[in-house]
């Protein structure tokens, strides 16, 4: 779990660098992507479902992105967002797009049953895990309006 | 959407009304005044095609706090507004080696071993370096990802040609995962759920399109390596 937190927490910086926040920003996506990360990796060691489990961390990470928001007044898109982006299914995707070409290229009829299958099972993989990431994320702000969108408030 | 209430609040300072709809490559403006509504200007203007920068975002929302709590005049917003804009982006060659390291990270989560982690993050520092090149020169996107995926998928599936370690599946995977268009799903996903549901579709099409692309340049290399009989 120490691993893969560690490894989400690099994947996490590299990502959010490339769309440019502040330091601090950086540094608590890291955080949140570490926790979040870990907590569902232990989860889907213990036999919950992927999209059930990304639902939960997500929401987890959108509490807290909420709570640093207050802290460091900074909108909390700006490090939720970032610290997702280890959990974008992204495998997933690319697996979906290449048994689709797969499929167009061959003609053998049991084989393409085999990749129409791969196909959507990839596929729905990919879309309730990115839906359940950012329903999860978006939870909290929809619940606390008031609160995440006056964090840059000085006053 | 934070683009509304920042803007309505602000013109709200100088006493107008705002009402804003955003397009994908426009954006319709009017103000009113609140006192009379025969004085009132509309807008249609083009806009320009920028990369992500969350500085931008946390500094201009709370440019348009202060501008309701202070009651800044307008010459005080245009400056403010012009030296946050002006700021410079993170340098390109950190950003290279830092996107390089999350991408070998990422394998590393995918359970890659650790051949092939070091050959994702020196495929994804080709990749990426021709990427920032093709970016600079204003090449159309789409051409861009699909020849920065299949340099890096080049690059990736010299695991298969010389057998290095026990995963190179993984690696030519995941070395163009760097392309994977997150923070655009995420806010396409975002404006849906809000209601914004014209500008969802155009984002989610948008960020399809550029996976398609990346997929479409891991299998070319994939073709060229004699790779697609997996």
């Amino acid at each position: 779990m120490t691993i893969d937190g560690i490894l989400a927490a690099i994947t996490a910086i590299g990502f959010a660098i490339s769309s440019n926040p502040s330091r601090k920003a950086i540094l608590v996506s890291a955080l949140l992507a570490a926790l979040g990360h870990g907590f569902r990796f232990v989860m889907i060691k213990n036999g919950v479902d992927i999209s059930i489990s990304t639902f939960v961390v997500a929401s987890f990470i959108g509490l807290l992105s909420i709570l640093f928001a207050r802290m460091i007044h900074c909108p909390a898109e700006v490090f939720a967002f970032p610290s997702l982006l280890p959990m974008i299914p992204g495998l997933f995707a690319y697996r979906t797009i290449l048994s689709l070409i797969k499929f167009m290229q061959s003609a053998d009829k049991l084989k393409n049953q085999e990749f129409f299958m791969d196909f959507f099972h990839n596929g729905m993989t990919t879309l309730f895990i990115l839906l359940a990431l950012v329903v999860g994320v978006s939870l909290p702000v929809l619940l606390f309006p008031k609160i995440s969108f006056s964090v840059t408030r000085r006053y | 959407m934070r683009i509304l209430q920042n803007v309505s609040r602000m013109a709200d300072n100088f006493g107008y009304r705002l009402d804003l709809s955003v397009f994908q490559l426009s954006i319709i403006m009017t103000i009113t005044d609140r006192d009379d509504s025969t004085k009132r200007l509309t807008l249609i203007k083009k806009t320009k095609q920028l990369l992500i920068n969350y500085t931008f975002v946390s500094n201009l929302s709370a440019l348009s706090w202060d501008t309701h709590d202070k009651h800044l005049t307008y010459e005080e917003v245009k400056k403010r507004f012009h030296e946050i804009i002006s700021e410079k982006r993170t340098s390109r060659w950190i950003i290279l080696i830092l996107v390089s390291f999350a991408n070998a990270a990422f394998c590393g989560l995918f359970n890659g071993d650790i051949y092939a982690i070091e050959l994702v993050f020196v495929a994804t520092l080709v990749g990426y370096f021709v990427r920032q090149e093709m970016m600079l020169k204003h090449i159309n996107h789409f051409v861009v990802y699909t020849t920065s995926s299949f340099v890096a998928s080049l690059v990736a599936g010299m695991g298969y040609i010389f057998h290095w370690g026990n995963t190179p599946e993984i690696a030519l995977a995941s070395g163009v995962l760097y392309h994977t268009p997150g923070v655009q799903l995420i806010n396409s996903v975002l404006d849906i759920i809000e209601g914004h549901i014209l500008t969802g579709i155009a984002r989610l099409v948008n960020a399809s399109s550029l996976m398609i692309c990346t997929a479409i340049g891991l299998f070319t290399a994939m073709l060229l390596l004699g790779l697609d009989k997996l």
